[in-house]
Parts: C-alpha cells; sequence; structure tokens
C-alpha cells in the first residue's frame, strides 16, 4: 500500500511535535556517562549492545545547543557510526529511540561511554486508547540522578516517563470549494504523562501555543530514521527537512485545548504521576478523491 | 425664521409621520407575533435537547442502559464517562440554552428590530467539564470522541450496575465493566445549528450568538 493521507500526517506531525517541543522549550538536558551492555535477541548476533540510562536522545541538529552523538567512546578511543564521523563503520549504530549503541564486535566487558542530550519528554505515536495507556502502562521514569548507585539501562522497548502519547483519534472531510476540494479535520490527542507538576505545565504551555501554526508535509519516504532508530544519513536537521518541502501542502494547527487531570482521579493510577491532555484539531485543504 | 415648508417637504414629513403612528399602533401585536413564535421555537429547542438519546441516557444516570447505541449496547455513558452518582450533568446545558431570550432592540424603517440571544457551542462546551479533567468537555467529547478513562473512576457506580444486571459474579472492588468502543455522534453543535437557524427566520430578529 502506497502511503495514505493519515501515514503522511503521523509522520509530518511527529518530526513537527518533537522539533517544536525541543526548540520552543529547550525540552533536554545535554548528559554524559557510562554504557551498560546487554543482549538483545530482536537484534541481529553481530552487534553487542550497551545501552544508556536514558531513552530518547535528541538527534535533531536544529535544535540549539543539544549534544547530537555522532558516536561513543570505548575506552579512549572514539567510535564514529556508520556515517562518515571519525573512526566509523558501517556496523556501528546508534539507536537514538532506545538511548544505545550498538556496535559489531566489541568485547562485552569494554567500557563505553558517550554524551548526547536526551529528551525531557519522550514522544510516541500510539494505537492505544488513552485509558488503555493510563491505565494499563507500565512506566519506567528515565533516570535523571547521576548518583543513584542502582542506575543501569533501561530496558530495550520499554516505554518511559515523562512521556508524550500522540493518538490519532478520528478524521472527517468537509467540502471546501468547488473542483473537490475538501478540508480533511482530523482529531489528534496528545496524553501528557509527567513526574511533576512543573513538567506537565511546561509542555501544556508550550503546546496551548501552537494553535495556528503550519506544519510542512514531508514526504513519508524521507522520515529520518531507520528501523534501527539511527539516522539515515547520519545527520538530520527538522529546518533544512522542513525547508526542502516547504511548497509541499500543508497542515494547520486550527484549534489546541490542553487539560489536566484533577488529583481525585490522579491519585486512582496505579503510577505516581501527573496528566495532562492536548488536543490538537488539525486541518489540511485536498483533492482528497485524487 | 419661519421654517420654509415646500410641498415635498411636507409630503416626506407626513409619510414619515404616519409610518411611525401606524408602527406605533401596530408593533404591540407584530411584537407579540414574533415574542409568540420565539417562545415556540425556543420550547422546541429545549424539548429537542431533553428528549436527545444522549441527555436520555446521562439523565438516567449509572444504571441506565445504553440506549443512545454509543457504546454498542454495554455500559453506559454516565459511567463510561465518569461522572458522580447523584448528579445531573445535563443540568448546565439545559440551564444555558434557557437563558436564550429575545429582547426589543431599535426602531428600524418598518417598524423595529428585536435581538434573540442564545448560547453558543463554545460557552455550553466551557461550561461541560469533563469530571476528571476540566479543561476538557464531555458534551463536546461526544461529538468528535470521548475517553473512557472515567470508567475506571467510578467502581462504585459500575459494581452497583454489575450487581444490577445479575451477573452473579459479586461485587468486586476496582472490577470495571467495560463499555463497547465509543462512537460519535452528533449533540450539541447540530442542536445549535438548527435553532440558530429557525429563530434567523423570525422575521424582524436578529440572532446572536453568545449570552455570556
Amino acid at each position: 500500500m502506497t502511503p495514505q493521507y493519515q501515514h503522511k500526517l503521523a509522520s509530518s506531525f511527529m518530526l513537527w511535535f518533537d522539533n517544536y517541543l525541543l526548540t520552543k522549550g529547550q525540552a533536554y538536558t545535554n548528559t554524559t556517562g557510562l554504557f551498560y551492555n546487554y543482549s538483545d535477541e530482536r537484534l541481529p548476533n553481530v552487534y553487542s549492545v550497551f545501552g544508556s540510562p536514558y531513552k530518547q536522545w535528541v538527534s535533531d541538529y536544529s535544535v540549539s545547543g543539544a549534544t547530537i552523538p555522532s558516536g561513543v567512546f570505548v575506552g579512549n578511543t572514539f567510535y564514529g557510526r556508520a556515517t562518515g564521523a571519525n573512526n566509523s563503520s558501517a556496523q556501528r549504530v546508534l539507536d537514538f529511540d532506545n538511548g544505545r549503541a550498538l556496535i559489531s564486535g566489541l568485547a562485552t566487558g569494554s567500557t563505553v561511554t558517550g554524551s548526547f542530550a536526551v529528551k525531557d519528554f519522550n514522544v510516541y505515536y500510539s494505537n492505544d486508547t488513552e485509558e488503555d495507556i493510563l491505565v494499563e502502562k507500565k512506566f519506567v521514569v528515565n533516570r535523571r540522578i547521576a548518583t543513584d548507585e542502582n542506575i543501569t539501562y533501561i530496558q530495550p522497548y520499554d516505554q518511559v516517563v515523562p512521556a508524550i502519547y500522540i493518538c490519532n483519534a478520528a478524521f472527517q472531510n468537509k467540502p471546501f470549494a468547488f473542483g473537490g476540494m475538501n478540508q480533511t479535520m482530523t482529531n489528534l490527542n496528545a496524553v501528557v504523562i509527567t513526574e511533576n507538576p512543573y513538567q506537565l505545565d511546561g509542555a501544556l504551555s508550550i503546546f496551548a501555543d501552537s494553535f495556528n501554526e503550519v506544519i510542512v508535509d514531508v514526504p513519508f519516504d524521507n522520515y529520518p530514521y531507520t528501523e534501527y532508530g539511527d539516522l539515515k544519513s547520519g545527520y538530520y536537521n527538522y529546518q533544512n527537512l522542513k525547508n526542502q518541502y516547504i511548497n509541499n501542502n500543508k497542515y494547520f494547527v486550527d484549534k489546541v485545548t490542553t487539560s489536566k487531570m484533577n488529583d481525585k482521579a490522579r491519585k486512582s493510577l496505579v503510577n505516581d504521576l501527573y496528566v495532562g491532555f492536548i488536543d490538537f484539531d488539525i486541518s489540511m485543504m485536498r483533492y482528497s478523491r485524487n | 425664521m419661519a421654517k420654509k415648508v415646500t410641498v415635498q417637504s411636507f409630503q416626506k414629513e407626513l409619510t414619515t409621520f404616519i409610518k411611525k403612528e401606524v408602527a406605533k399602533k401596530y408593533s404591540k401585536s407584530f411584537q407579540q407575533r414574533i415574542v409568540t413564535a420565539f417562545n415556540k421555537i425556543r420550547r422546541e429547542m429545549l424539548a429537542e435537547f431533553r428528549n436527545h438519546p444522549i441527555t436520555v441516557e446521562i439523565k438516567n444516570g449509572p444504571f441506565a442502559e445504553n440506549s443512545s447505541g454509543t457504546l454498542g449496547g454495554y455500559g453506559n455513558l454516565f459511567s463510561f464517562i465518569g461522572f458522580d452518582e447523584g448528579t445531573d450533568p445535563t443540568e448546565n446545558i439545559e440551564g444555558l440554552l434557557s437563558l436564550t431570550r429575545i429582547e426589543y432592540n431599535r426602531e428600524a424603517k418598518d417598524g423595529f428590530i428585536m435581538t434573540i440571544y442564545m448560547p453558543t457551542k463554545e460557552e455550553i462546551f466551557k461550561d461541560t467539564p469533563m469530571p476528571w479533567a476540566k479543561g476538557r468537555s464531555w458534551a463536546e467529547g461526544i461529538e468528535r470522541g470521548i475517553s473512557g478513562f472515567g470508567q475506571y473512576l467510578n467502581t462504585e457506580n459500575i459494581a452497583t450496575y454489575e450487581d444490577r444486571i445479575g451477573s452473579g459474579q459479586g461485587v468486586q472492588a476496582n472490577s470495571v465493566i467495560r463499555g463497547g468502543k465509543f462512537k460519535n455522534t452528533s449533540y450539541i453543535s447540530a442542536l445549535i445549528k438548527k435553532y440558530l437557524k429557525r429563530f434567523q427566520q423570525i422575521n424582524n430578529s436578529v440572532v446572536v450568538s453568545g449570552i455570556l
């Protein structure tokens, strides 16, 4: 199946959302640390896996001030990844999503360290309903305190908080102009889960101000990540990518409503976390029958 | 100096005078007719709201059946949204709709203009907060999709419901009868749109959206 409207919206929206949060809110923390070896049966055997205690590193070079890693240190030697970095090799991967380095042939006992910017909010696109996210998921907290003696990697594919889950709620077409042009209205809901009210208020405030923003339609094929969570070309800059497609049809953020879960409801959750909601109304004028 | 009177100016003044006198004489009955038409439509609007399947189901509280069909026949909206037992969340909407009013506004060429004030859907959405997230509107959620998180909060209501339908499983703390997948349906927006149009059809009146 070729990519459809919903696919394109989802990928373009995710890229915009991440960039907006990171740039407007400077919602990242530069950090340095030790990586921990573990095995991941989902990966080819050639890779030794070294995970950091954080998930979702910043990969967007347009986020000013953020440390975007191009490799890791093994002892004192820099191991660049596949794409032209110093001492690079095609058999090295940085998995930005899971916050880890996959290095072919490296002894599991090696000392691996690295510098990177970790997102203050992990962002996920989810098919789950809000109630499933809030009630059924068990969350791991991104480690923030470097002095924690039990500090280690986070299990691969676990979802960690603070996090924002974006769910595609519904969409409908309304006639807009002669000639078959429709206004496609899409409701996207984001569930914001944080450790404290400061983070929650921050995220809600940033996106409450995002109404009337315009989101460029980035072709589905140009999504910058590989199946391993690394950058396809080793370099990703949202502003540059967006400018390449500036003449494409655009999504318009018609309306944004933010709200917080009240304390009574919050206390009924298994996790002691703070929850908020961002409801986006996104529209695009398009010839949906073409 | 005396004002110069021409035949034309005299005719003009006479016409204006007659128009005013006629308008005065008949304005009361015109007004009455307009007010009567307004009251009839207003009553119909309130009745349509009260008899709307969503309103009826929510008014019936935590023991209602899903008569609106929005949950595929499972559970009920009151528990699904998570309202507290003993409350009637539709009262706020009815209260706002009841504020729809008509006022004598100003004189016009052919008599007068009456102004009708009615609530906007945004005013109603603002006054219908979700019980667990005040910034969200349950009335808007009915139209655009609503989270079923509330069903996890009022376990007491749900357990009682379970007991009532005779499941034989007894009342389990923290148990939840999960509603079906929520199906959006038209509600307040359609009602407001319909009656805005009806009010606009009343002669000699202008309709103003927004009462707050």
